[in-house]
């Protein structure tokens, strides 16, 4: 087998790269606007109001749900891309790619479990007694949000590489790395949420919802569009290395 | 020491003075609610300014970023001050 | 007269990189959605705010402004130190500043201990619900702030920091002072309002 034969297939790196955006995409229009997430129905609604909600907007909830519930997988296969970046960055041995990489992966477990949760609630409405209604509208937003801290760690591992990139542009523009950092401190007072039915701390309020979701929207979007265009740099910083080096790499991808 | 330390440790005096003010003597029954609130906020507001320009360096910063920040200052000021005055108060 | 415009507009510039100001700039911006929201939750319900607010010891608040106030002013003493190259004064400038974050978060966790232990806790009512969010995220702050100074500090003991090499350290005293910032605002809104 010739090790020459083997490269770098960064077409796969880019497919896996827009997953993000795909991702954003589908849990906006889906889950926030077409859902009606957009603002969320409210924790301060009584067993009544929420089964309202649930039969007012049935077929919305239930087609929104369950493509979200197929959509999370996209976060993944997003994680896979950026933490092929990284380890360009940090080396084999880093660790904090391996940390994204688990982020990414394990941030799908809420919002599987949240989104299939709803669409549980939201075929069952007619049938079940509104305290379950009620209870389930409110498991669904405990698991989705109480789950930060994952995200954090990867948040924090995508921050933490991409500042220490030594190239003289850096792969990723400095503010991107902070605004992550943002991003994590935005995350803590979502613990309060099991405090909160009204004001900025509830789980649809001014802070936990507008803001925790919005700054990690961004960062989200903003890494992803870095990223694809970081793996274009990178094949281009491949094609300038000289043939040897290129074939030297092949080679150690073969052994190592 | 030196005298470019001078001016940072003039402005710790002012800051703990300006603080033991309003928290030990404005807050006193003796001065009306409403002209020793207002007077608390606006020396609040000072002292955040104080520290901004002099202890982040903000006084040397580009121009819009010294504005962003000092915009903040009075937008928060204007903001708590607004809603306090707007407030009822029936004691 | 123009040279001399030129040269300060060269001279301008922000301590530490432009990233952490960005996470700054976000961060009082919260804050100050924070700070409006509680007014407003005040407006609403002013009897019960002003009547829980009287439980609070202003001596708490007040003493712990100083205490970070002071923290501050050791931080600027380190940073000064750094950039005239007395590298020796660097880390126990730090040493002090970290020290009055641990007697800011002890006092914190003493004032806590005592609403506690009087009945009351976030779930009392709405002024506590805010009192115990506020303080409790500024206080995250503090503890963040807290292994900063202390990464700083390990740092500063290797002689690492110069006038030619302080761009981390600039960046750790600039975070440090926005906590302070946000305190001197935080603490009237809630201990004086009257």
């Amino acid at each position: 087998m010739k090790p020459e034969t083997y490269s770098t297939d960064y077409t796969m790196w880019r497919l896996l790269a827009w997953c993000g955006p795909i991702f954003m995409t589908v849990f906006f229009f889906m889950w926030g606007v077409f859902a009606g997430n957009l603002p969320p129905a409210g924790a301060d609604l009584d067993a009544a109001q929420i089964t309202a909600h649930y039969l007012n907007n049935g077929m919305a909830i239930r087609i929104g749900m369950s493509v979200c519930m197929v959509g999370s997988a996209f976060y993944m296969a997003w994680g896979c891309a950026v933490s092929k970046v990284m380890r360009r960055i940090e080396g084999p041995d880093g660790i904090l790619s391996n940390l994204e990489m688990m982020g990414a992966t394990i941030t799908c477990a809420p919002l599987l479990v949240a989104c299939g949760i709803w669409l549980t609630a939201s075929i069952e409405a007619p049938q079940l007694p509104p305290a379950i209604i009620h209870m389930m509208y409110w498991l669904g937003w405990m698991i989705i949000d109480i789950a930060y801290m994952v995200t954090t760690f990867q948040i924090f591992a995508v921050g933490i590489v991409f500042l220490r990139d030594q190239r003289e542009k850096p792969l990723m523009p400095a503010w991107i790395s902070w605004w992550g950092f943002v991003t994590c401190a935005a995350f803590f007072p979502v613990s309060l949420i099991p405090f909160f039915k009204t004001g900025p701390f509830a789980f649809h309020g001014l802070f936990n919802f507008w803001i925790a979701f919005f700054t990690w929207y961004i960062w989200v979007t903003a890494v992803s569009f870095n990223i694809i265009r970081a793996i274009s740099r990178l094949q281009q910083e491949d094609g300038a290395a000289s043939p040897s080096a290129a074939q030297q790499r092949a080679g150690v991808l073969i052994t190592g | 020491m030196s005298i470019l330390l001078k001016p940072a440790a003039l402005i710790w005096l002012l800051l703990m003075l300006a603080t033991c003010t309003t928290t030990w003597w404005l807050s006193k029954d003796a001065f009306p609610a409403t002209v020793a609130t207002v007077a608390t906020v606006l020396i609040a507001a000072f002292k955040a300014r104080l520290v901004l320009l002099n202890f982040m360096e903000v006084r040397h910063a580009p121009l819009p970023w010294r504005l962003m920040f000092e915009a903040w200052v009075l937008l928060v000021t204007a903001a708590v001050l607004s809603i306090y005055l707007q407030t009822p108060m029936n004691t | 007269m123009a040279t001399a415009a030129a040269r300060l507009q060269q001279a301008r510039r922000l301590p530490g990189v432009e990233g952490v100001w960005v996470f700054i700039a976000a961060d009082m911006a919260m804050f100050g959605l924070l700070f409006v929201s509680f007014m407003l939750e005040r407006q609403k319900n002013l009897a019960l705010f002003e009547h829980s607010r009287h439980t609070l010891d202003a001596n708490f608040g007040g003493i712990n402004t100083l205490i970070l106030l002071t923290s501050s002013w050791f931080v600027v003493l380190a940073v000064d130190a750094a950039k005239r190259n007395r590298v020796q004064r660097v880390a126990p400038c730090l040493a002090a500043a970290m020290i009055c974050g641990f007697a800011f978060t002890v006092s914190k966790a003493l004032e806590y201990a005592d609403k506690l232990r009087s009945g009351i806790s976030m779930l009392t009512n709405d002024f506590y619900m805010y009192y115990f969010a506020l303080t409790g995220i500024h206080l995250l702050h503090v503890a963040a702030g807290c292994v900063v100074l202390a990464v700083l500090w390990k740092r500063a003991r290797a002689g690492t920091y110069n006038s030619a090499q302080c761009v981390g350290l600039e960046c750790g005293a600039s975070y440090w002072h926005m906590v302070d910032l946000l305190w001197i605002l935080l603490f009237p809104l809630l201990y004086l309002l009257r």
